[in-house]
């Protein structure tokens, strides 16, 4: 007899969110395996960053379940999502301007208990030299530049130690060169174990790292598969931006 | 940072020296000023705590002490309380409703919080005048002395040693994890939440924090000035410990003590023009907002800094210029 199928280590089922009579995202369901990356891409407004609202805790879902790891978190504040090792950057780099590099880093080291001031600041200079920012440590984080502030934001997520990684729209506006620095660190991160999302408009430096994707439009997953196989999709082509050209030119 | 850091201590240290030395040379009048002015002291400091670090503008700071003035006398008046009870339990009593407002006002911000506190202030105000019978409405309740004899200097060392305790006491507070998670939630409550905080519990922290200083600034004032009423708790009073905050910094806790004094002097300093003074004062915290936004106190130590050390040895700056790789 088979073994049965592993139970997927993160799963979202029929999430529903309503703002006044507009169905932001509508029974939106997906799994997530351990150490999967996955691309979700849709038009604008089509619920992408409300769906990340809702999977980490930053919006409670008006119905649905959030699993991760076997255990229902839907309905909890964000910052147990945050605990429970479900990491996000935003859309709009949303740091701590008015503290230094390296304590905006060390705010989510802090929040565990038992980690001392010392160990938050080693961890710190860790995450510092992963993302090239070692002689930034003391520049207040509002005079970074916008794709700086990004790396910073990626950098801050993941001194929870993330189990799941939600990058929200980490290439838009970023300097080309500093955009591959991102999609080297994105594939880093995968190859050592981390589950992530990817949120961004950049299709192709989306389907440079990911191998699924997800679409949404009007609030609802209209298609999840290989990246390849979904973005000839019909449905999709129609959804995304309305140009069918657009798309053919990208795929 | 350190140097910094060391040379702020070294100016506080002066400062004390010369606070501690007031009553030698002045004259029982200015010590009666002093005395006053350590009562704007702790408020201002508690309220730069609340407001500066913790992105908390409440208007409400003064009702808190308000209620520690007459909960203590109150207690003791009424219940017969001895003050060594009534103090404490007032200063419980005003932590259990700082906690009550912390929790109230969690999902306002800005603007709405600041209404709300004020609507709040308003509401204890007129609940003092109104229950006459308990307060002694707008005659003022009686408040027996701390002290027999020695005049005012033994209230003044009392509320000095208030404003160095209350300093130690929030500072203490400021170097743990809270103050690096109050900081965060001042600039990005969501971002916050996203890094593990709980702003929750954060945001009652601080509120229930500085109730309890503000109260005890409170119980001081009523001992010490013999009589309370219903004004300590009007709109300018409020706006008076702003304007001390603000001007001495209010993202600095020896700052704010500094705006405390210096604009409780000059007030009165600045008597014989009457209501022109607080037009004087008003200029004044436009004057600081503009060129020295940070307040007096950082505007002091960062000239200070400019004389006497080399341009090197401050490799960062508000403004943002870092010290490249080297």
């Amino acid at each position: 007899m088979p073994s049965p199928p592993e139970a997927p280590y993160f799963a979202a089922s029929a999430l529903n969110k309503h703002f006044g009579g507009i169905a932001a995202v509508a029974d939106f369901s997906a799994d997530l395996q351990r150490g999967e990356i996955v691309g979700l891409i849709g038009p604008n407004g089509s619920g992408k960053t409300t769906t990340i609202n809702l999977v980490t805790g930053a919006l409670k879902p008006d119905g649905g379940a959030i699993m991760l790891d076997g255990r229902n978190i839907a309905g909890q504040p964000a910052y147990r999502f945050a605990r429970a090792g479900v990491g996000r950057t935003f859309q709009v780099p949303r740091l701590f301007r008015r503290m230094t590099v390296i304590e905006n880093l060390m705010v989510p080291a802090l929040t565990a208990a038992r980690t001392s001031h010392r160990q938050a600041e080693d961890r710190a200079r860790e995450i510092l030299a992963f993302v090239r920012f070692e002689h930034l440590a003391h520049a207040y984080a509002r005079t970074l530049s916008g794709g700086q502030q990004k790396l910073l934001e990626l950098g801050r997520a993941l001194m929870l130690r993330p189990s799941l990684l939600l990058l929200d729209e980490p290439f838009a506006g970023v300097h080309p060169r500093l955009l591959e620095q991102i999609v080297e660190h994105i594939r880093t991160l995968n190859a050592g174990g981390y589950t992530i999302v990817l949120v961004d408009h950049n299709l192709d430096a989306v389907r440079s790292v990911v191998r699924r994707t997800l679409v949404m439009a009007r609030g609802r997953k209209i298609a999840d598969g290989p990246s390849e196989v979904v973005l000839q999709d019909p449905e999709v082509i129609r959804a995304y931006t309305g140009t069918r050209k657009a798309m053919e030119g990208r795929a | 940072m350190g140097r910094r850091f060391k040379r702020s201590h070294v100016l506080q240290g002066l400062l004390l020296l010369l606070a501690l030395a007031v009553p030698a040379v002045a004259g029982p009048y200015w010590i009666h000023v002093g005395a006053l002015a350590w009562y704007y002291a702790v408020l201002a400091a508690s309220w730069a705590l609340l407001a500066g670090y913790a992105g908390q503008f409440s208007f409400a700071h003064v009702a808190f002490a308000a209620l520690g003035g007459y909960g203590s006398a109150l207690l003791t008046l009424r219940l017969g309380l001895p003050l060594a009870l009534a103090i404490p339990l007032t200063v419980l009593i005003a932590m259990v409703l700082g906690a009550l407002m912390g929790a109230l006002v969690l999902r306002l911000s800005g603007p709405y919080l600041a209404l709300f506190t004020l609507a709040i202030a308003e509401i204890f105000r007129l609940m003092l005048i109104a229950e006459e019978d308990v307060t002694r409405g707008s005659l003022g309740l009686q408040v027996p002395g701390l002290f027999s004899g020695g005049g005012d200097v033994p209230y003044y060392y009392l509320g000095l040693a208030l404003v160095v305790l209350a300093l130690m006491a929030m500072n203490g507070l400021l170097a743990t994890r809270i103050g690096f998670f109050l900081r965060a939630i001042r600039e990005d409550e969501g971002a916050a939440q996203a890094s593990g905080v709980n702003t929750t519990l954060h945001k009652i922290i601080v509120f229930v924090a500085t109730s309890a200083i503000a109260s005890i600034a409170g119980i001081y004032y009523g001992h010490f000035v013999g009589i309370l009423s219903p004004n300590m708790v009007i709109i300018p009073e409020m706006g008076l410990v702003i304007a001390m905050a603000v001007i001495g910094g209010i993202e600095s806790l020896p700052g704010a003590v500094v705006g405390a004094v210096v604009v409780y002097a000059l007030s009165e300093i600045l008597r014989d023009y009457g209501e022109w003074r607080f037009v004087l004062l008003g200029l004044a915290l436009i004057l600081v907002q503009r060129f020295a936004q940070n307040g007096l106190f950082l505007f002091i130590e960062r000239y200070l800094d400019r004389r006497t050390a080399p341009v090197s040895a401050t490799p960062i700056t508000e403004e943002g210029e870092y010290a490249k790789p080297s």
